[in-house]
């Protein structure tokens, strides 16, 4: 049972869902602050996975190893990217750059949703269940982070406290870099990765040069790429304000 | 199309009765005008017909039926639209998206912009709304969001259209278009109600007139009955007295505080403002009157400091300027502050205390006459004109050396317009320096030292005190009719 990724897969999706119908609870239904609901769902949740390790696989610092996911054959042997295409859940990422520009732009869904960010009381004139679609938003962002966290744990044959390593805030910067627009935050993250990559090169290389400093550098692009490239990002207008 | 009939309607705020057991019917087809002082009542009557409010008493009656909304959904789909006094826009999205949002046609998987572009062109066309559909709001001048909160409702199938204090922001020629909008409505067999503050416009469009004074109807009257001496007597409850006050002789040691000397201003790629020149003196009152986006609100920022002219020079010989913004809401206040918290954000820094505000807000709303139900209330809880009133008391007692009132009585009764204008001409007689920017001919003829016309960015003609006092109604409006032409770039001369 221990050894099963997919009973690891469902169970992971299920747990996000909960928790983001409980945060939703919170910040939608009893308007509570989105930043100080956020915060405190970090927290808790950093403790808590470590906790469980602890209950359930007596270790403090990481699970048994357990074996990845099946690949994908089909572009198996193409040199260079063949190993990344063969990655259910990174050929679903690159589906969703689409998928989600397409929702949001193209679809009255994607409307709704947009307008429920930018100005809640005219949409709500208009007819717009806001609530509802900020549940929804909720939901969908719950469900991919849980993709988010499943690959990680996949991909490293089994889960360790602390993996995530302020990736969520990575994400964030990279929406704000995005502007909130699904194609330029597929660059951003792009970027990011990039910044990842020469950060292990360079650490395995050993220049001596001390890792803090360059564990720094993608929240150092940020400020760059953000004062430097990028001007003004606006966010949505009602963005992070209870209705 | 079936009549509009209200029965006993009561709404009260806290101790406040908004509105007082108030009967009465609006014909169907027809255009019926509802006028009264500021905090009258009259948007929150509309907010009852448009679902916002409940009433605590009556109800109204559409045709036959009995009925009380209980949203603005639910009003929107029985055939009713309102524009607010203040719109409700989404800022970043086109004009397609804001019109069709909550209703859009679709095919397959997707949204269908196609057919919503072909509705749309075809109620533009329709109606000469003059609006391009993929240019997002916040681009856009006041009057074509008018325009868009106009489709919106067109675009709902709405019969019973309600306009709260929709000329307000407009220039005479817009207002003019609005009219034929809305004459074209009534051609269509829909009804239209307008709240307006301009007894003029009522005698031109109305086809009949309710009167509001403190929550109760007090006087009703059709077209063929309407008398503009009347009209205001009943607004107002009383017999005014026009205390209008006297303009001093010129000084001769006018003082220049601003000036301009070929000002350009350029954002983006756009070309705002092209060699302008213009100078605010003391003792005197700069009229400008244009239409709106022809550079208006650039003078008013580079005069504050918030932005630098990209050409030429302005040269600026004192601090503190008093602002009255155009929009109120926006750039004036923090609604959820109350009127002292309001007050005193632009004072000098002070000690805060409970005692204070309230002694600030007595003195603000006994001596500009604000109507509200209590000096505690946030400024959201006051009517648009009483918001009007705080501001423009605000920036007045701040009594600095130059004031600028951009659309200061917006929304304003006829009274307090009077109350609004004798002030400015009573800080003129003392030596203030004034800019006055306006949408109201009228305001600006009755008030100016001097008149600048502004075309596209710059001053295309300006009027000294002797070319603009009429002697009577055919001067007037040989007068008119030039301003007219200017403002929309014909130059006779
Ligand atoms: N939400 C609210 N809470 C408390 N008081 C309110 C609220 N809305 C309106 N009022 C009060 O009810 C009264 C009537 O307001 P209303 O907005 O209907 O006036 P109005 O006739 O439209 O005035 P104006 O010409 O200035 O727009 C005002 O005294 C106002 O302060
Ligand atoms: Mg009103």
């Amino acid at each position: 049972m221990y050894n099963s990724i997919f009973a690891g897969f469902v169970a992971a999706v299920f747990i996000n869902l909960l928790l983001s119908i409980l945060f939703s609870v919170f910040t939608v239904k009893l308007k509570i602050n989105q930043i100080v609901t956020g915060v405190g769902f970090n927290l808790l949740i950093a403790g808590l996975a470590k906790f469980l390790l602890i209950l359930i696989f007596h270790s403090s610092s990481n699970t048994p190893r357990f074996e990845n996911f099946p690949s994908f054959p089909l572009f198996k042997n193409i040199p260079g990217v063949g190993e990344l295409l063969s990655d259910y859940i990174i050929l679903f990422s690159f589906a969703l750059v689409f998928l989600s520009q397409y929702v949001l732009f193209r679809t009255t869904f994607g409307l709704r949703l947009r307008s429920a960010g930018e100005n809640p009381e005219a949409a709500e004139s208009l007819g717009v269940k806001v609530r509802n679609y900020k549940f929804y938003g909720v939901l969908i962002s719950g469900f991919l982070t849980s993709l988010a966290g499943i690959w990680l744990a996949s991909n490293q044959n089994g889960f360790s406290d602390g993996m995530v390593a302020g990736r969520g805030y990575i994400a964030l910067a990279a929406m704000i870099i995005g502007k909130w627009k699904p194609y330029n935050i597929f660059f951003a993250c792009l970027m990011f990765a990039f910044f990842e990559a020469f950060e292990i090169t360079i650490q395995i290389s050993g220049f001596g040069i001390p890792s803090q400093l360059i564990q720094m550098l993608p929240y150092l692009i940020t400020i760059l790429v953000l004062v430097g490239f990028i001007g003004k990002t606006k966010p949505p207008a009602s963005d992070g304000i209870p209705y | 199309m079936p009549d509009i009939e209200f029965f006993n309607i009561t709404k009260k705020f806290g101790e406040l009765t908004a509105n007082d057991d108030i009967s009465f019917k609006i014909l169907s087809d027809t255009v019926h005008c509802i006028v009264g002082e500021n905090g009258a009542g009259k948007s929150t009557l509309m907010k009852i017909l448009f679902g916002v409010y409940h009433p605590d008493k009556g109800y109204f009656c559409i045709g036959n039926d009995k009925k009380v909304f209980s949203s603005t959904y639910d009003a929107i789909s029985n055939g009713i639209g309102m524009l607010f006094q203040h719109y409700m826009l989404i800022d970043d999205f086109t004009v397609l998206e804001n019109v069709i949002l909550g209703r859009e046609p679709e095919k397959k998987f997707s949204l269908d912009y196609r057919k919503s572009e072909n509705i749309l062109r075809e109620l533009i066309d329709k109606y000469n709304l003059n609006l391009s559909l993929d240019k997002k709001i916040s681009d856009l001048s006041i009057s074509e969001q008018q325009k868009v909160e106009i489709l919106k409702i067109l675009y709902r199938n709405s019969d019973i259209i309600i306009f709260d204090e929709p000329t307000a922001v407009l220039s005479p020629l817009e207002v003019r278009e609005f009219f034929n909008i809305v004459l074209k409505f009534k051609e269509d067999n829909k009804t239209i109600i307008l709240i307006t503050h301009k007894l003029n416009e009522v005698k031109e469009i109305a086809d009949r007139v309710s009167v509001l004074r403190r929550g109760k109807l007090v006087y009703e009257c059709t077209k063929e009955e309407l008398d503009i001496e009347k009209l205001s007597i009943n607004i107002i409850g009383e017999i005014g007295e026009k205390d209008i006050v006297t303009r001093k002789e010129d000084v001769s040691e006018k003082k220049t505080l601003i000036n301009f000397k070929n000002v350009g201003y350029i954002s983006g790629n756009r070309k705002i403002l092209d060699n302008l020149n213009l100078e605010l003196k003391t003792y005197e009152i700069f009229g400008i009157c244009g239409v709106e986006g022809n550079g208006q609100s650039e003078i008013v920022r580079l005069m504050m400091g918030m932005i630098k002219p990209s050409e030429g020079n302005m040269y600026k010989i004192i601090g503190e300027i008093s602002l009255v913004p155009d929009d109120r809401i926006k750039k004036g206040m923090i609604e959820n502050f109350n009127i002292g918290e309001n007050i005193l954000l632009k004072s000098p820094l002070h000690y805060i205390s409970k005692k204070n505000i309230r002694n600030i807000s007595k003195n603000i709303i006994s001596k500009y006459d604000v109507r509200v139900p209590d000096f505690n209330v946030p400024m959201s809880a006051l009517s648009g004109g009483n918001q009007q009133k705080v501001i423009v008391a605000r920036e007045i007692e701040l009594d600095n050396k130059a004031i600028i009132f951009y659309h200061p009585t917006r929304g304003v009764d006829i009274k307090a317009t009077g109350f609004i204008n004798s002030k400015i001409i009573e800080m003129r007689n003392s030596g203030r320096a004034i800019l006055l920017i306006s949408s109201d001919i009228d305001e600006l003829l009755g008030l100016s030292d001097r008149l600048a016309v502004l075309y596209r960015g710059t001053v295309s003609k300006v009027f000294e005190k002797n070319e603009i006092d009429f002697k009577d109604d055919i001067s007037r409006n040989v007068l008119l009719e030039k301003l007219g032409k200017l403002m929309i770039g014909i130059n006779q001369e």
